[in-house]
């Protein structure tokens, strides 16, 4: 095969400009067909790590959150294994666009979400400094905190006891950011808003989120939390997971088939660009063809110089659109306004694959009509120049 | 001038035949392009459409004073009263201003496909009809007052599992019958309707998320405002029921199509090296006529501009090509993002957009082969075999 590389190479450089510009444009759709079926790989990890044990559980109605006590019941019921509380400050930075929101949590946190990356290190932080918070290097970067800075956000829903609705944290670390939490978060102690809070507030959740002891039954325990609480004054709505994970969608939109289809249209771009090159390519050079046949040639090799010429723009185009979009994906955050919450492409074998495979497939439908009519040429008189 | 631009674009195009497979790279990479773009935009498009249909501007909607959503807002039973006596409110029949105390409260759904969602269930009082008249029930019957009762929107039926009249919805205190189905032509028809002052007794609320006021005018909304903003006992926000709602498209909107303007524009840039491509193998193929042309006589200009129109008429061709694909596979579908239920858009305005793009991507990737075309050495081309 090596022995048909400088034909191959003098057939690509006798129009530098097509060449190039073909593989910019094969580049190009790579590019895209790798964020988009990177975005997949990254929804397929997200449902992967799902822990099978874990459930969330949320106020049916309302949405303004369940009684404390609601938790310490759901902790008691058999098949629990620990319970987190979690609340938050909704509001906003200096003015009404800039929406933020910090968690408030207890000290089951890195129980329930140590996988995540809440090390109980970074727990210990706020357990230490009630009036502190920990933030993620995103949330750090979006709000241009270190260490030790003030951190001051206004909340309309949550009023403080003296009537203030401006709240003011210390900020005691930067944390890493995790997969999971595609937004980044800022996190603080639940004791210290609580009593802040006016008396009628205070005691009240947000959600409630726990570990199964038996991830086999994590399902069963959801439906048994929601029926121990159907008559309640708080009904509730209690998801694994899993479950939630599963759907693999975005806030309702279905991903896998749109990118599949976004990443296919663009393949499709390609294939019409690539055949018409080589059908010129061939077309242009049917005397030399010709030539190397009558040197002795089989069309067996000719066909492999064929493909080959078709080929060596889609691997290198595949290759350098995965490599652009690896480097494209970690962009994307500072393009999208803060909380759209989109996860980040990631470039994973699968994708590589997938790439390398689509590059083969565009090479060969591009190279198949070419190569009909080289074996079926009549070298006479494509050597006379009458065809 | 105009006529030689006439006489070599005519001939390119009897040419184009030709150059069929060629030029069709072109329009494949337009259409694929502007179909992608469309496709994802008819998301964003048709939530936007969904939202102005809901704003009516003949209302006005109260929340309380910063409130961004529904949600964050709370009118109290007091404040209530204060609100529907204002001025500017128009009057029904039987002399009662048209002010609809309202709810808006998130209720959990099962998805037509099995999945777990959330939708809004509104609460409308004695008035709510009133108010809103674009509201038909196209089955079964209206929600009576004081009962436990709900209607469903069209939408809802659809994308949502048991929203038929005579299913049952799981609410406090137990489990609530439909029995109507409603139209309003707008996003609520993916919503719940049920009584304001029955469903915040079951839910042990207190407060109204917001009032929603007919306009005695167009023009009364300031008299309205004024007349709220001004008394000592209020502290709530006016905003015309149109303005609230082009003000939470935009924010649910914006992201998704930013994502689609992304998508397009790198798939532009993919198809304007096509086009680059095929243009200079075009002129390279066209080398002899361009030559004998301009040996006739024929301007240099002329024949740079045949370039630019074959490239626009291929790109237009494939940008309607690709936004016929968007439309008849996307428009009018009904569809979900987040918790709104809305029909896809494909619209005139978007099929422009990309008929725009396309041009843009012509002119961008016709300039420098049209410049190759225009300084073609005549005598060099002619030679040539």
């Amino acid at each position: 095969m090596m022995r048909y590389l400088p034909l191959i190479w003098s057939a690509l450089t006798r129009k530098p400009a097509r060449a190039v510009l073909t593989l910019l444009s094969v580049t190009v759709a790579f590019t895209l067909f790798g964020l988009m079926i990177g975005l997949n790989a990254t929804f397929d990890e997200m449902a992967a790590r799902a822990r099978a044990d874990r459930i969330f559980t949320n106020a049916r109605f309302g949405g303004n959150g369940m009684p404390i006590a609601v938790a310490h019941q759901i902790a008691a019921i058999p098949g629990v294994k620990v319970v987190t509380a979690v609340s938050g400050i909704p509001g906003y930075v200096q003015d009404p666009k800039n929406q933020v929101f910090v968690l408030m949590m207890d000290e089951n946190l890195p129980k329930v979400f140590g996988d995540w990356g809440v090390t109980e290190e970074l727990w210990d932080v706020v357990r230490k400094d009630r009036t502190g918070i920990v933030m993620s290097q995103s949330q750090a970067d979006r709000w241009h905190k270190k260490v030790g800075d003030t951190f001051t956000m206004i909340s309309k829903q949550m009023k403080r006891a003296d009537g203030g609705s401006a709240w003011t944290f210390k900020v005691l670390a930067i944390g890493p950011d995790f997969q999971q939490v595609t937004n980044g978060y800022i996190f603080g102690n639940y004791d210290y808003i609580d009593k802040a809070r006016p008396l009628a507030d205070q005691g009240k959740i947000g959600e409630a989120d726990l570990l199964a002891n038996d991830p086999a039954t994590s399902a069963e325990l959801a439906a048994r939390i929601d029926r121990a609480f159907a008559n309640s004054a708080t009904p509730l709505v209690t998801i694994t997971e899993k479950l939630a994970r599963a759907g693999g969608d975005f806030a309702g939109l279905p991903i896998k088939p749109i990118t599949r289809g976004i990443a296919l249209a663009g393949m499709f771009m390609v294939l019409f660009l690539t055949g018409n090159g080589i059908a010129e390519s061939v077309r242009e050079r049917f005397a030399e063809f010709a030539t190397l046949k009558t040197l002795g040639f089989s069309d067996r090799s000719v066909t492999v110089m064929v493909v080959l010429e078709a080929a060596l723009p889609c691997v290198l185009g595949a290759a350098l659109g995965v490599g652009i979009a690896a480097v494209l994906a970690r962009q994307i955050p500072k393009l999208m306004p803060p909380g759209f919450g989109l996860p980040l492409p990631t470039m994973s074998p699968m994708v590589v694959l997938w790439a390398a495979i689509s590059a083969f497939v565009v090479a060969l439908f591009s190279a198949a009509l070419p190569i009909l009519r080289l074996t079926r040429m009549d070298i006479a008189s494509a050597l006379s120049g009458r065809t | 001038m105009l006529r030689q631009i006439w006489i070599v674009s005519a001939l390119n195009f009897k040419s184009l035949p030709g150059r069929f497979w060629q030029s069709m790279v072109i329009v494949v990479g337009l259409a694929a392009t502007i179909g992608v773009m469309l496709s994802m935009l008819s998301v964003s498009a048709g939530m936007r459409e969904g939202y102005a249909k809901a704003g009516d501007p003949g209302r006005a909607i109260v929340i309380s004073k910063g409130a961004e959503q529904e949600g964050q807002s709370a009118i109290t039973r007091a404040m209530a009263p204060l609100i529907a006596v204002a001025p500017g409110i128009a009057k029904d029949t039987d002399g009662k201003p048209l002010a609809d105390r309202t709810l808006n409260v998130g209720v959990p759904v099962l998805r037509a496909d099995g999945s777990k969602g959330f939708t809004s269930m509104r609460g409308f009082s004695d008035k709510g009809p009133g108010v809103r008249p674009e509201l038909k029930i196209v089955a079964g019957r209206m929600f009576q007052p004081g009962k436990r009762e709900i209607i469903a929107g069209v939408g809802a039926r659809i994308m949502f599992r048991h929203m038929q009249v005579g299913d049952k919805v799981i609410l406090p205190d137990g489990q609530w019958p439909i029995v109507g189905i409603f139209s309003t032509g707008d996003q609520l028809e993916g919503q719940l309707i049920g009584d304001t002052e029955t469903l915040l007794t079951t839910l042990h609320k207190t407060n109204y998320n917001s009032v929603l006021v007919r306009l005695s005018s167009l023009d009364s909304l300031t008299t309205l405002k004024r007349a709220l903003t001004t008394n000592p006992a209020l502290s709530v926000d006016v905003m015309r029921h149109s303005d609230w709602y082009a003000r939470l498209a935009d924010q649910q909107t914006f992201a998704l199509a930013l994502l689609g303007y992304i998508v397009g524009t790198v798939m532009a840039i993919g198809a304007l090296f096509g086009c680059l491509n095929t243009l200079y193998s075009a002129v390279s193929t066209r080398g002899r006529e361009i030559a004998t042309l301009r040996a006739l006589g024929y301007g240099a200009f002329p024949v740079a501009v045949s370039v630019i129109l074959e490239a626009i008429l291929l790109s237009v061709a494939g940008a309607l090509i690709g936004a016929g694909i968007a439309w008849a596979l996307y428009d009018g579908k009904l569809d979900l993002f987040g918790n709104t239920i809305f029909h896809l858009s494909v619209s005139p305005k978007q099929i422009e957009l990309g008929v725009i793009w396309a041009i843009a991507v012509a002119l961008l990737g016709g300039l420098l082969p049209s410049i190759r075309a225009a300084r073609l050495p005549v005598v060099d081309a002619l030679r040539a075999t």
